[in-house]
């Protein structure tokens, strides 16, 4: 099949690429690259410039793409995704495969959820069927809330935390991510589905602080306050972490609602054996 | 959403039970681990979200508290057990005290259950014993506050937790 992965320079995307080796692989990315293992071309899917070259004789489109960062991402994905759904349809790709975000569909889901859910919408508007993986926090080198996490326990052995520390979620490693998205590929069983994808263990943001923490022979103390804002968190953690304080206030915002899977159906779909959180988190650190 | 009932008795051990039904057209959650942990979880959110963050679920390893903003915790509950199969599919957390509870003692459980053609969602508090309401041979004004506050609040946010339940079933 001929594949075509956006976002393919992203922590993602890179997990991703290896494991469809099989496929004819074209990697998109911003700005020109050239490195083994796919054909890279330059797009942008916020611009629409190069899209339609990139998806020509595409048979499944990976939607790897978010704008988390800037002012306005949630319009900037919105209109992202609508030109890469729209081009998708001209040039008759069979499936779009898109990672959301879990925990995505309460009325006081925050503004990045909801973003990521719209932006799966918008992906579906112009027909071709859109496979959905939806997931917590990925566990791997790279990822925006791992990194804010472990920039906390790096710096800090005395954290005031919001108390949406005691939030449930069910983090999931980036290879697992990974394979999943691999397996979906083609597999016409899974166009027009969603799945959560969560891990194999279900935590509080605090205990995977705390879990990471002893990882990295510390043991911080946590105190947690009802009081501090997303916008006072971001902030701080723009002091102490080395996450920028627009990717971090999108992703406290999440914080305040679980973000567990609702069902298991990728299980039978993709038996896989999962890494332990443990696990996931050593090879993140390594 | 139809159905709804709400009763409430009082056991011959002293313990209080409650429960809250309605029956919904089809399954809100599947029969899986992550079907029973959504009907706890969604559960604590509807408190939350009743109180509007009034009264916060706060999960630990072992379990959860509801706490008042400002850190009285009012209830501590243990960790999930949780059941599915094909007749029933279950989120069931022993209450472990808590400023509510008078001693340790049941139990909340959620339930999903084949009800004929439909799917009944339970709430059912068993064997708790209410700090506020009346000990045996007290007058009954003494248990006042139960009666008029916290359980019609609690009827109140089992409702809303169905509510939400089939919302984000249809999602």
């Amino acid at each position: 099949m001929n594949v075509t992965v956006f976002g393919a320079t992203g922590v993602v995307g890179r997990a991703l690429l290896p494991l469809l080796a099989e496929h004819e692989l074209t990697a998109v990315s911003r700005s020109p690259r050239d490195e083994p293992g796919a054909r890279w071309v330059v797009a942008d899917a916020a611009t629409g410039e190069g899209v339609a070259e990139a998806l020509a004789d595409a048979d499944v489109a990976y939607y790897l793409v978010h704008s988390l960062g800037s002012r306005d991402f949630a319009e900037q994905d919105r209109a992202a995704a609508e030109t890469v759904a729209r081009e998708a349809a001209s040039a008759g790709v069979r499936q779009i495969v898109y990672l959301g975000g879990l925990g995505a569909d309460g009325p006081d889901a925050s503004a990045h959820l909801r973003s990521r859910r719209e932006t799966g919408e918008r992906l579906a508007s112009a027909g071709v069927p859109v496979t959905t993986l939806r997931a917590a926090m990925i566990v791997g080198k790279g990822s925006a809330a791992f990194e804010t996490i472990l920039g906390l326990v790096k710096r800090l052995p005395v954290m005031v935390t919001p108390s949406w520390v005691s939030t449930p979620t069910q983090p999931i490693a980036l290879d697992d991510v990974a394979r999943y998205l691999a397996g979906v590929c083609g597999r016409e069983a899974a166009f027009g589905e969603g799945y959560d994808t969560g891990g194999p263990e279900v935590m509080t943001y605090r205990q995977m602080i705390e879990r990471i923490a002893a990882l990295l022979g510390r043991k911080p103390t946590i105190v947690e306050v009802p009081v501090l804002t997303p916008y006072l968190s971001s902030l701080w953690l723009n002091l102490v972490t080395p996450v920028n304080a627009s990717v971090a206030r999108p992703l406290i915002e999440g914080l305040r609602n679980p973000t567990i899977a609702r069902e298991e159906r990728i299980r039978t779909l993709l038996p896989l054996e999962l890494t332990p959180f443990d696990e996931a988190a050593r090879m993140a650190l390594a | 959403m139809n159905g709804w009932e709400t009763s409430e008795r009082v056991l011959e051990s002293g313990g209080f039970e409650s429960r809250q039904r309605v029956l919904v057209p089809e399954r809100v959650v599947e029969a899986s681990e992550a079907g029973a942990r959504t009907l706890g979880v969604t559960y604590w959110q509807a408190v939350d979200r009743f109180t509007r963050g009034g009264v916060r679920a706060s999960w630990t390893g072992g379990g959860g508290k509801l706490k008042l903003v400002g850190g009285a915790t009012l209830l501590t509950f243990g960790p999930p057990e949780l059941s599915f199969d094909d007749d029933l599919v279950s989120c069931r957390h022993a209450i472990q005290g808590g400023l509510l509870a008078l001693r340790a003692g049941g139990a909340v459980t959620l339930a999903q259950r084949p009800e004929r053609e439909q799917q009944e969602l339970t709430v059912t508090v068993e064997e708790y014993l209410p700090r506020l309401a009346a000990r045996a041979g007290s007058p009954p004004w003494t248990g006042m506050l139960y009666a008029k506050v916290q359980s019609p609040f609690h009827a109140a946010v089992s409702r809303r937790y169905f509510e939400q339940l089939v919302r984000s079933r249809a999602s």
